[in-house]
């Protein structure tokens, strides 16, 4: 009962000011919106176990034991350490295969490609071995070549990574390239950089590893 | 007319040197793709010049590679990366049966290694179910099986060692073991003959440092029968004496034991090797593994292969051994993918492909989980082979791990990949087992759009509220896997497992026998009958085994569809959208007109626009 005469006595107290309706504005005008619901082009992500085979490939169809050891000397400790971060899938613990690109994978990626290179560069570009034993720098390499004769090599290692000519690639590729080695060789020239490897070596070397990192080479 | 060919000679040489000027950067991207797929890795820069050539016949390089090893590979990682038939560690197969352990006990001459099987059965009660001496006699109190015994050793006796034990040249240590006298014994020599094989070689040393040519086991090990007589000791209880020489209580008769002492029992069952002391390890130890912790170097990393291992190191052998399981799927796969053989037949195949140590495994090892704690108490002493041991090929020795031999037929419960043991023990239970089908095969999966779980003491899950969205479809598909017995292989036999069993029948569920409770659901049990586990939901599945769930599976209208998704998915790397769905149909059905065979399906794949421009194949706006 009081509270019922609660609620009159709230009720009738509240002599408040009418509240004004709002005016009514108009509705936003109708606009189409056009969703593109087509299937996209879309590059895939080369498989670890493609980029695997394609590695031991590179190294002359060797075993991955015999990689190991071959691209050992400070550039390459153990499978173990890098191949856990290439996204395989581990089917023993269900970790299904990765499917998209990370930072661990892609520096792991780099540090492969520069242990391939690195040795490349030193088997390769050595004066004795002869053309038709060259795996990845299947060219004469002048120490300091003009832009053309960088456009050549540049091409052997295009169509070796990333499977077509130069030629048909965006047209300042091979000018950034060229200033690329050209600045990796005057710095192991004047030895602000600490490689043990001749200045053409090393220039060829940074060309090398740049296009095994290069995303071209990590889609398809 | 002369002039006018040497012209065209021209002509056509110019043309053929500028031929790569004809390839566009797509043509090269799909080249590159081709050999992604097809080749397992980019194109060498040789392809490429091969390819820029006028005369390359692309398609002829297409069949050409529909055939290798790296397009088997390629399909075997699609249904690899669905099924995922690897074991965890946490996973071991080291049954007492099969596991040969080894402690160095001091001889007249120096430390000797002994090796022994854990509950080994003996006459001598002061030794029976444990290493053939006393702890009075060889100084040493085993705590751990495989570890050095506690204690100050003693001599033991060459007379007393000579009758305890015999001097063995074992399978893993003579190719020739099963020779009357063996001598073709382990050497360098055996990498390149026995490819795959890869042993640590610090097995083969005596304790002294001299190579080993013979080691020593107990005598009971040392036997070859294939069948024992069941031993009754007449040890029934814990308040029976300890028997004098030994610490530990001796092993008490079971009740199998006591009402079929005399009887005879399989060698290679659990059951022949709890009861009986006339079992042992067979000729040259072949129903064994050395249980050291590092018998064989096994590939615990190989993503390209068991012959191209990118991590390997020493393990045990039961490590080794069930490495192989893995392999025996993949190994299948290849087959049919490779032979472009029915798809189908990766569910339905009675067939597979075998190597030495699974060979062994087959012939001698599948019996160890049979047949349980309480399965003899029902009759149930003789397993029912889910790979029938005499049709393994009789020639495959336990070291050949590098050679594959097909077997055309495993016998009647074999079924493809679903009686394999990596899929039984990977996928323990039975509703695991059809889900993992379910998915990978139908491409379907269990997703309750709107459930309100409500308490329930509903037994039955195809009707209990909230778990029958689910289930109403899981259980009669778990059903098939009703006989074969979870985190293992043991086929339960209709003849001693009656789906509905009048003899396990029990007024009052809770007070079943236990061996009849291990077997049959009390939540299916009443007065007049009781339900075999799994099977409540589909009786008429249990009896049908994995072979009907592989055919049910095959007949689903979803089947086709799902192999074409599965396949171009991975292969276009993206989703099939609503786009595709037109496309998916067609592929479907000349896949199924074309007797399910892989490769003409991969290549429909591999030359449609959708994976060459991939999937730039237009859509409704």
């Amino acid at each position: 009962m009081k509270v019922v005469a609660l609620v009159a006595l709230v009720a009738c107290g509240s002599g408040s000011d009418s509240i004004e309706a709002t005016k009514p504005t108009p509705l936003v005008p109708r606009r189409e919106v056009v969703l593109d619901t087509g299937t996209q082009p879309h590059r895939r992500m080369v498989q670890p176990e493609q980029f695997l085979r394609a590695y031991l490939t590179w190294f002359g169809g060797l075993s991955p034991s015999e990689v190991q050891k071959q691209a050992g000397r400070g550039l390459f400790d153990q499978w173990n350490d890098y191949i856990g971060a290439l996204g395989l899938p581990d089917y023993r613990i269900d970790v299904p295969r990765a499917g998209q690109s990370n930072p661990l994978m892609l520096a792991a990626i780099a540090r492969l490609g520069e242990a391939l290179c690195v040795r490349a560069s030193e088997h390769d570009l050595a004066k004795s071995t002869p053309l038709a034993d060259r795996q990845i720098f299947a060219f004469d390499a002048n120490p300091s070549p003009t832009l053309d004769e960088f456009a050549k090599g540049f091409d052997t290692l295009h169509r070796t990574f990333l499977g077509y000519p130069a030629a048909l690639a965006p047209p300042a590729r091979v000018g950034r390239f060229y200033a690329l080695y050209q600045k990796v060789q005057t710095e192991t020239q004047t030895r602000t950089s600490r490689s043990s490897l001749a200045p053409v070596q090393a220039g060829w070397a940074a060309v090398c590893t740049a296009l095994i990192q290069h995303p071209e080479a990590q889609l398809y | 007319m002369h002039r006018y060919g040497a012209c065209l000679i021209a002509l056509a040489l110019l043309v053929a040197r500028d031929a790569s000027a004809n390839k566009s950067l797509d043509d090269y991207r799909y080249f590159r793709a081709l050999n992604l797929d097809l080749q397992g890795r980019p194109p060498t820069r040789g392809e490429i010049a091969d390819f820029e050539r006028s005369d390359f016949d692309l398609d002829k390089w297409i069949d050409a590679h529909l055939t290798g090893p790296r397009y088997v590979e390629r399909l075997q990682r699609i249904y690899m990366d669905l099924l995922r038939l690897e074991l965890p560690a946490t996973y071991r197969f080291e049954p007492g049966l099969t596991s040969l352990y080894s402690l160095q006990v001091t001889g007249p001459s120096g430390p000797v290694d002994i090796y022994y099987r854990v509950g080994q059965r003996r006459t001598n009660p002061a030794i029976d179910g444990q290493v053939c001496f006393t702890e009075s006699e060889s100084g040493l109190k085993v705590v751990e099986a495989g570890r050095r015994g506690k204690g100050t050793p003693k001599v033991i006796s060459q007379k007393l060692l000579d009758e305890r034990t015999v001097l063995v040249k074992p399978w893993w240590l003579y190719a020739d073991h099963d020779a009357p006298s063996p001598k073709d014994r382990a050497a360098p020599s055996w990498t390149s003959r026995f490819p795959g094989l890869d042993v640590v070689w610090s097995m083969f040393v005596d304790p002294d440092g001299a190579p080993t040519s013979a080691i020593r086991v107990c005598k009971e090990e040392t036997q070859t029968a294939a069948m024992g007589h069941v031993l009754a000791t007449g040890r029934r209880t814990k308040a029976d004496p300890i028997p004098d020489g030994r610490t530990t209580r001796a092993p008490l008769d079971s009740a199998f034991a006591t009402s079929h002492a005399g009887a005879l029992v399989s060698c290679t069952t659990a059951l022949g090797y709890k009861s009986s002391n006339e079992c042992g390890c067979g000729v040259g130890l072949e129903r064994c593994l050395p249980n050291a912790p590092a018998a064989f170097v096994v590939a615990t990393k190989a993503p390209l292969g068991e012959d191209e291992p990118f991590v390997a190191g020493p393990k045990p052998a039961w490590v080794w051994l069930q490495s192989w399981w893995t392999a025996e799927a993949t190994h299948f796969m290849g087959a049919i993918f490779g032979d472009d053989r029915d798809v189908r037949e990766l569910l339905t195949g009675r067939g597979t492909v075998i190597n030495g140590p699974l060979a062994m495994f087959y012939r001698f090892f599948t019996g160890a989980t049979c047949c349980g704690n309480y399965g003899p108490e029902l009759g149930f002493t003789a397993p029912e082979p889910l790979f029938d041991p005499k049709a393994v090929p009789a020639k495959l020795g336990p070291l050949e791990a590098g050679t594959w031999v097909p077997v055309a037929d495993r016998g009647p419960h074999a079924s493809g990949l679903l009686t394999m043991p990596v899929f039984l023990t990977k996928y323990a239970t039975r509703r695991a087992r059809a889900h993992v089908l379910y998915s990978a095969f139908l491409c379907r999966d269990f997703v309750a759009s709107k459930v309100t779980l409500a308490p329930s003491s509903e037994p039955d899950l195809t009707k209990r509220p909230g778990c029958s969205a689910c289930h109403t479809r899981l259980e009669p598909m778990a059903a098939y896997f009703t006989r074969v017995q979870e985190s293992d292989w043991t086929y339960l036999p209709a003849s001693t497992f009656p789906v509905s069993s009048t003899r396990c029948a029990a007024p009052d569920a809770k007070r079943m026998r236990p061996e009849c409770k291990t077997y049959y659901d009390p939540a299916f049990t009443n007065a007049s009958h009781a339900m075999l586990r799994g099977a409540y939901a589909a009786p008429a599945n249990a009896d049908q085994g994995p072979a009907g769930l592989a055919s049910s599976i095959t007949q689903d209208p979803a089947f086709a569809p799902c192999v074409v998704t599965n396949v171009a998915q991975s292969l276009l790397g993206r989703q099939l959208t609503p786009d595709d769905a037109a496309w998916k149909a067609s592929l479907a059905k000349a896949f199924v007109d074309g007797g399910y065979r892989m490769r003409s399906l991969v290549k429909a794949i591999v030359t449609a626009p959708q994976y060459r421009g991939n999937g730039a194949a237009g859509g409704t706006k």
